[in-house]
């Protein structure tokens, strides 16, 4: 079966306020003995996984483009040797505009890392601002036209709308913008303010207001059209693609298909089981360095675990879901009144729907 | 038994805040009944919710020994819903000490308690608490009091509960003036239930004073009213714990075991004798059913509790006999009870006296008085807003009305008669107590009066005035049901009747309030206050656009699904009201009387 390997690099520059990903800033001094770690865990994993056929690689954080080139290569030349990697497999490194030139593009690209996906998050100067950003919108030409100089024909933008002061306006000019660079994929998610952050916080607070919900599904709105006429398919609740560049590793968790995490905090799933390793970078090498799988927990699927998955990631992707899982009566009404549409028997939220994903979910699995 | 020369039986009665509590401990401790250990603040006031509100809820009753002397003091309680209960408990006394703080002088309810005392034909002891005070004007005060009373100011006893000071020749003339009680031993027994309790291992506990004949324990007993026999399992004094006696004598005061479990059958004012042939004919006089005055429906939060909602109000209605209830179906809320109450400081303690005793979540309905519906000959009585005909079927409608009596300092006069002027109010009198202090007398609507009057009062008059009322009858009102109409569909809950002026201010209000609390829904719901057919005031829930997970990768699916689940078991806590889906919250927070509109926390 197909399946993907997720490598997790959870080094920073520095913490942006709205993140709350494993990943950490000032712990620089750790990265070889954390590289060292990784091939450990490749090798305790590995044997379990020589039977699938391995068609993703995804190198992300943290910001992974912070290892020494020679480091990243080293990680891919040892997850090739270990993993049946098929030979066309997609290979993905995320990036920071400020952490990479021409020539580090360059030498990533030659050691096989072929898509890149740019966290460019807006060219707004206020809106990044807010993010806390470190980046300048300049940034994100230069690094973007550096990627296609050093040969990247498959590359991706991050985009974040919805933060404080940002205006459907300024949304669409940074939507414009992305679509000039003409990337071949594009991610653009509303922000959305988790708890545990430092703006999370500050919201609580009171100190920065909540991202507007009709204000954001105005920005989602116009994302769908802006990208619709450039020529990107929507093929999941957050991503664009023109045709053909689809994030194959990313798919591959909407369906549900086997893939290992390696590194911090990585996820992982298989037969019903999704697993995960223990967060904090030291734990994690400790536990590899003493030869013991770095797990910090798991659990089983249950079938109607399995069903609520199915049913929700499907909806995500537009693949929607078979009409006769579904009672007539619970889908009528929103086939009646548009969140739904029924697309060779298969029931698929619209536009209007996948805003309202959540309530979509809850009412044809109630 | 006491030889009955040697008993003397008394209450204390003040308004609130003039230390009866304090004095209350002072006596317990100046006569030993309680080891000093033992001893706390507010001895007597038993249930936590008491102390911790700083009033009286439940008469007690406790035996004192001093000087050869049985002094059985039968505490009270000081709040204006409670005065069913005061005049419960004077009926076991012969006196009473009348105690006014130096510092405040005259109240509303020292003026109440006086007259309850007085008609109940007791023995006034006068006495000035807190007369330590800086701000004390003992002399002054005892004038009035004196006025009051047609005493001579020497007359009046000084005191302070806090220090001491004055008590022990307190309890001297409680012995000197107050009449021994009177009674025939030989006669048949009849006592007095004046309280009663619910002891989870001993079933009903009653508190009695027996007036003539003996109670012993074992004796087959029937209660009067309820025609209950029963077995005297244990009589018993508080002195001040439970203390088992061989028995109870004319005048004496003490509780007795019933063996009853029935809740509903010791009823306080009830008259206690001997089953069978050595039993009483006539009952001691005087017992009335308490009567509610306001009404409001309670409904379990969770639908499922029901029957320990029921089995609550079973328990509480036995210490309780004020409470009333009746089991009523909402559309909006499903199975709950319409409860009586004497008053919102009631409604409020037994509300939270079943979330605290009885770990219920409580939902509770405007609380609304009874009227009375006449059409031709017919009088109906409405005490559910739901209840209530539409206009034009009906002749009128009547509303209570009390007869209050207020007492101001004069610089607050104005104040004081323009709130009750505003509140529909009917000056009947005005008098002044001295020159500073001015008494008035209004009729004025119950509903008027009953949710934020007493908070209205106190901040116009800097908490100078005072306020007590009691039942005055019904007269015509122009009155009007509001429905809350949601999405086309009227909640029943949020229904009240309420006087034509105000009723585009209720309706205004509740849906305001109900915009906010009720979420956005997929569609556009109305919220609409309707008079009959007629709209009052509208807001719109704009429909919800966005609810998705924005980010869904790196892999942790566990983490979306559970916050979908957890979503999901968000929507099976609301409630389904037509279309709309409204959570228990909403109707909690709508229903809610204004913060400081109840004015029925903490002292009055």
């Amino acid at each position: 079966m197909s399946a993907g390997l997720y490598v997790h690099v959870p080094f920073c520059l520095t913490r942006c306020g709205y993140c709350d990903f494993n990943a950490y800033a000032g712990l620089d001094h750790l990265r070889s003995r954390y590289v060292t770690a990784l091939v450990r865990e490749a090798d305790l994993a590995a044997p379990a996984w020589d039977d699938e056929d391995v068609v993703s690689i995804f190198l992300g954080g943290g910001t992974p483009t912070t290892l020494e080139v020679a480091d990243l290569e080293a990680v891919l030349r040892h997850l090739r040797d270990r993993f049946p990697v098929a030979p066309d497999a997609e290979i993905t490194i995320e990036a920071n505009p400020d952490t990479v030139d021409l020539d580090r593009l360059a030498t990533i690209r030659a050691a096989g890392f072929d898509r890149l996906s740019m966290g460019a998050q807006s060219f707004d100067r206020t809106v990044l601002a807010a993010l806390e950003r470190v980046h300048e919108p300049e940034s994100v030409r230069r690094a973007f036209a550096a990627a296609r100089s050093a040969g990247y024909e498959n590359v991706s933008l991050d985009l974040i709308y919805g933060a404080n002061g940002e205006t459907v306006d300024s949304w669409e000019r940074t939507l414009e913008e992305a679509v000039a660079l003409a990337p071949e994929h594009v991610s653009a998610y509303a922000l959305t303010i988790e708890p545990a952050t430092p703006l999370g916080r500050k919201v609580a607070a009171g100190v920065v207001p909540a991202p507007d919900q009709d204000l954001q599904a105005d920005m989602f709105n116009a994302a769908c059209e802006v990208l619709r006429d450039a020529g990107y398919r929507h093929y999941e609740v957050s991503n664009w693609a023109k045709p053909g560049y689809e994030c194959r590793h990313n798919l591959g968790y909407w369906e549900r298909r086997p893939y290992l995490g390696l590194g911090a905090g990585a996820h992982s799933y298989r037969d019903a089981r999704r697993w995960w390793n223990v967060r904090p970078p030291e734990e994690y090498m400790s536990l590899v360095e003493a030869g013991t799988p770095p797990v910090g927990g798991e659990e089983r699927l249950d079938p109607s675990d399995a069903y609520l998955e199915e049913v929700f990631l499907r909806l995500r992707i537009l693949e929607g879901i078979p009409a006769s899982w579904v009672d007539d009566d619970r889908a009528d009404p929103f086939l009646a009144s548009g969140l739904l549409t029924l697309d060779n028997d298969a029931l698929v939220p619209t536009e209007r729907g996948m805003l309202l994903l959540n309530e979509l979910v809850l009412a044809l699995t109630a | 038994m006491t030889d009955t020369q040697r008993i003397r039986n008394f209450c204390i009665v003040a308004h609130i805040d003039h230390g009866k509590s304090t004095l209350a401990d002072r006596l317990l401790e100046l006569t030993h009944a309680v080891a000093d250990r033992d001893m706390r603040a507010q001895y007597l006031d038993r249930m936590e919710l008491e102390r911790e509100r700083g009033i009286t809820i439940k008469a007690q009753a406790v035996r004192l020994m001093h000087d050869g002397y049985e002094l059985n003091l039968i505490d009270t309680p000081g709040h204006v819903d409670f005065t069913y209960e005061v005049s419960r408990s004077l009926q076991a006394c012969e006196g009473a000490i009348l105690l006014v703080d130096a510092a405040q002088g005259l109240e509303a309810q020292t003026l109440a308690n006086f007259h309850l005392a007085r008609d109940a034909g007791l023995t006034i002891v006068p006495a000035l608490n807190k007369i330590d005070l800086p701000a004390a004007d003992p002399g002054a005060v005892a004038k009035e009091l004196a006025d009051l009373l047609g005493c001579d100011p020497s007359e009046i006893l000084q005191v302070s509960a806090k220090t001491g000071e004055g008590v022990e020749e307190l309890l001297r003339a409680v012995v000197e003036r107050v009449p021994p009680p009177e009674g025939d031993p030989s006669k048949p027994l009849r006592a007095l239930i004046f309280d009663s309790a619910f002891d989870p291992y001993r079933g009903v506990i009653v508190y009695v004073r027996v007036a003539e004949g003996e109670l012993r324990p074992r004796a087959r007993i029937r209660l009067m009213a309820s025609r209950v026999e029963t077995e005297a399992e244990e009589p018993g004094v508080m002195a001040p714990e439970a203390t088992p006696v061989d028995r109870l004598g004319p005048g004496e005061v003490g509780y007795l075991v019933t063996g009853l479990k029935d809740v509903h059958l010791a009823k306080v004012g009830d008259t206690l004798t001997l089953a069978g042939k050595q039993g009483a004919g006539e009952p001691l006089p005087g017992y009335r059913e308490p009567k509610p005055m306001v009404w409001s429906g309670l409904f379990p939060a969770e639908g499922g509790d029901y029957p320990e909602l029921r089995e609550a109000l079973d328990r509480l209605k036995l210490s309780d006999a004020a409470l009333h209830y009746e089991p009523e179906t909402s559309m909006a809320l499903g199975f709950g009870f319409r409860c009586g109450f004497l008053g919102l400081l009631h409604m409020d303690i037994v509300k939270e006296r079943l979330e605290r005793e009885f770990d219920l979540q409580l939902i509770a309905t405007a609380p609304n008085v009874e009227f009375h519906v006449v059409r031709g000959e017919e009088t109906v009585v409405v005490h559910n807003p739901a209840e209530m005909p539409v206009p034009g079927t009906y002749d009128r409608v009547e509303e209570p009305v009390v007869f209050a009596t207020i007492i101001a300092p004069s610089d607050y006069l104005g104040a004081v008669l323009d709130l009750c002027e505003s509140r529909r109010g009917e000056q009947v009198d005005m008098s002044y107590l001295s020159p500073e202090r001015a008494e008035v007398h209004y009729v004025l609507p119950l509903a008027e009066i009953v949710f934020d009057f007493f908070d209205q009062l106190k901040s116009r008059t800097r908490g100078y005035a005072s306020l007590d009322y009691e039942p005055w009858g019904y007269q015509p009102a122009d009155v009007v049901r509001v429905d809350v109409v949601l999405h086309g569909e009227p909640v029943d809950a949020f229904s009240s009747v309420v006087h034509r002026d105000k009723a585009y201010v209720y309706g205004k209000q509740m849906v305001e309030r109900l915009k906010d609390l009720i979420p956005r829904q997929l569609f556009d719901v109305a919220i609409q206050a309707a008079i009959g057919s007629r709209i009052v005031a509208r807001e719109t829930v704009k429909a919800k656009r966005k609810d998705v997970l924005a980010k869904c990768y790196g892999g942790d699916i566990t983490r979306k699904r559970k916050l979908l689940e957890e979503q999901k078991k968000g929507k099976a806590r609301l409630r389904r009201v037509g279309r709309v889906d409204v959570p228990q919250e909403a109707f909690i927070a709508a229903l809610r009387v204004d913060e400081g509109g109840a004015g029925s926390k903490g002292k009055k």
